[in-house]
């Protein structure tokens, strides 16, 4: 009797141990990695937000928005904002000048077709954002799409001007 | 220890996971747009299909035929998921570039088909020798493809940001589809082919 109950619990046995130990794995791996990605989220929009603010001396951050700060006076402000794109998420970086005018875009990352929708991500599309009105950022306003790729350029005008209205209401007065 | 460079070399030609077992058919269409993304992903297979020929060489004595497949797949998860979190920190240009198909190498069909076909029946250092070898005939094939799918889809060629060269005529009017999925199965079907035309094909 007692070697047959063992063998009919042995799989069972088995296989929660491999899970158990792929689990503590897992676990142990996220935690000495967990800090570097998120490292590296800040340090990407660091890096960005002081190329498009070049008077930027420092950043702090409330919530989701950074506050770019030249000493003492708010000169800016970024966020991130996430559309969906052809081929998954757009990542931009939007900088605002003040509450109602955007400074600049970059994309920080995006899955487009290559040649195509992967032009969001280039000079001549993201310029077109320097300067504009929040309400104006828009596909029949300020901003021409890339021909060829409709949805990922209107992926990107939405999220900018979605996001951007949202952060600008949360900034409140 | 010869039977070991015998397992690492076949992956080359001989049995070329994606050009002769046609497997990984799924992640090689879409990874093959540049040779970055080529060497990158082939990073990623290298890492997870040792580390899961190893494990389950290592355990096959002790795994019941009725469960191995859930246990193959646990650990080869697990391997994938550790290799996705690693880029993810300290390699995230790379990882961005791989997007959603670092995570996918999971379901590669060579992982799952060398731990099935092989590691569970064979010695830990033949295993090794076995997951070199299709890890690196899997990448060489991914870089062969890239290589043709970049230099004429986009007229020009940059390898982890340097520069290396632009085509004269293809440069300004470069055959745009072969960076699309439809010149995908185009340039692979074509080697895929040639392969067979050229190669030795010895089933296994």
């Amino acid at each position: 009797m007692q070697p047959d109950i063992f063998k009919r619990f042995y799989p069972v046995i088995l296989v929660t141990l491999i899970v158990l130990i792929s689990a503590v794995l897992l676990g142990l791996t996220d935690n000495a990695t967990r800090g570097k990605i998120a490292e590296q989220e800040v340090a990407q929009v660091r890096g960005y937000l002081g190329e498009m603010f070049p008077n930027m001396t420092s950043l702090t951050r409330e919530d989701d928005i950074y506050l770019v700060l030249e000493d003492d006076t708010t000169i800016g402000y970024g966020f991130v904002a996430v559309g969906s794109g052809y081929g998954g998420e757009i990542s931009i970086l939007v900088g605002l000048e003040n509450k109602t005018t955007v400074k600049g875009i970059v994309i920080i990352s995006q899955n487009e077709t290559p040649g195509l929708g992967t032009r969001v991500a280039e000079e001549p599309f993201t310029s077109q954002f320097a300067g504009v009105n929040i309400d104006d950022v828009r596909l029949d306003g300020e901003i021409d799409a890339i021909t060829g790729s409709t949805i990922s350029s209107a992926a990107v005008v939405e999220a900018v001007r979605n996001t951007a209205l949202e952060k600008v209401e949360s900034l409140g007065e | 220890m010869r039977r070991f460079w015998k397992e690492l070399l076949k992956g080359f030609v001989v049995t070329n996971p994606l050009f002769i077992l046609v497997l990984g058919l799924c992640p090689a269409l879409a990874v093959s747009t540049s040779v970055d993304n080529a060497l990158g992903m082939t990073g990623g297979v290298i890492f997870v299909l040792l580390g899961s020929n190893i494990i389950i060489s290592a355990i096959r004595k002790i795994v019941p035929n009725m469960v191995r497949i859930p246990i193959f797949i646990v650990i080869i998860s697990t391997f994938v998921t550790v290799v996705t979190l690693v880029f993810q920190a300290y390699v995230p240009a790379l990882y961005a570039a791989l997007g959603i198909y670092l995570p996918l190498i999971t379901v590669n069909c060579i992982i799952l088909g060398r731990a099935e076909a092989f590691a569970s029946k064979n010695t830990i250092l033949n295993s090794i020798g076995d997951a070199i070898g299709m890890a690196l005939g899997f990448g060489s094939a991914l870089i062969i493809i890239s290589l043709f799918r970049e230099i004429l889809g986009t007229g020009s060629i940059s390898i982890f940001g340097t520069h290396l060269f632009t085509l004269p005529v293809l440069g300004e009017h470069p055959l745009a589809m072969l960076a699309l999925p439809p010149g995908a199965f185009l340039v692979i079907g074509l080697l895929l082919a040639l392969f067979r035309r050229l190669g030795v094909v010895r089933s296994e």
